[in-house]
């Protein structure tokens, strides 16, 4: 995904049973676009290409054992974990919010470590 | 063969902000030899409550209850292998610094900090990767 814009990273690397997972934002997974919304649409599309990554590994949500989640201002906190807790399971992964600037004025970016 | 994946929880169920909090995270996830957890912010091991107050005090409350925490677990401050200090302002980095060293006085984990906004006013957030016990 990330490629198609020249940034120099992998969308993810192997490690052993590792899998560390570049920050994923909310673009198109089929044709590239950035799908800037709110923070929930944006939280929506991120994990869906978070999954697509993992699965594309051999990896799952269910296997995600930490992640940073960057919003771009702290008032989001709660619209955040709305969408969060949609998406992970029952012995969720080690998480810290982060609130920074990310990359295109994204509202969201996930980035992660998962088991395959 | 998939390594496990076991959620870890302090001794001191004060300390589980996660699940007091309702927060949808784990305080860590062992996965093979390492553990990962999740952002701590000071807690007072008492009561639960956040306990906000100078730089140093947060930094060294924080640290104390990801000692407990990590001991909890098997491992131990001294285990730690990377380590993340989200701070309120980077004016402060010396502040946090000075308390940091006493934790870690010898072989330091790798560290990165950032200057962040942080939730309820409080100062600093550290999360850390270390080795299992």
């Amino acid at each position: 995904m990330a490629a198609g814009y020249g940034w120099v990273q992998s969308s993810a690397i192997r490690a052993g049973e590792f899998l560390f997972v570049s920050g994923v934002v909310a673009t198109d997974p089929e044709r590239g676009e950035r799908l800037h919304g709110t923070l929930t649409s944006e939280a929506h599309r991120a994990f869906g290409n978070l999954r697509l990554v993992l699965e594309a590994a051999g990896s799952s949500l269910e296997q995600l054992v930490q992640v940073r989640a960057m919003i771009y201002d702290r008032i989001e906190y709660d619209a955040l974990n709305r969408v969060y807790r949609q998406y992970v399971s029952k012995g969720p992964p080690a998480r810290t919010v982060w609130s920074v600037r990310i990359i295109d004025a994204f509202k969201v970016q996930l980035d992660a470590i998962a088991l395959v | 063969m998939p390594l496990d994946r076991k959620v870890i929880e302090p001794r001191n169920e004060k300390l589980n902000v996660s699940r007091n909090f309702n927060l949808p995270h784990s305080p860590g996830i062992r996965a093979g030899d390492f553990i990962f957890l999740s952002g701590m912010l000071s807690t007072d091991p008492d009561t639960g409550e956040r306990s906000p107050g100078t730089m140093a005090h947060e930094t060294r409350q924080t640290l104390t209850n990801m000692r407990h925490l990590l001991e909890s677990a098997g491992s131990s401050l001294e285990r730690v292998v990377k380590i993340n200090v989200l701070i309120y302002d980077m004016l402060e980095f010396e502040n946090m610094n000075a308390v940091f060293k006493q934790f870690f006085p010898v072989d330091p984990p790798a560290r990165t900090t950032c200057g962040v906004q942080l939730s309820a006013g409080m100062k600093i957030e550290i999360e850390c990767i270390a080795l299992a016990g």
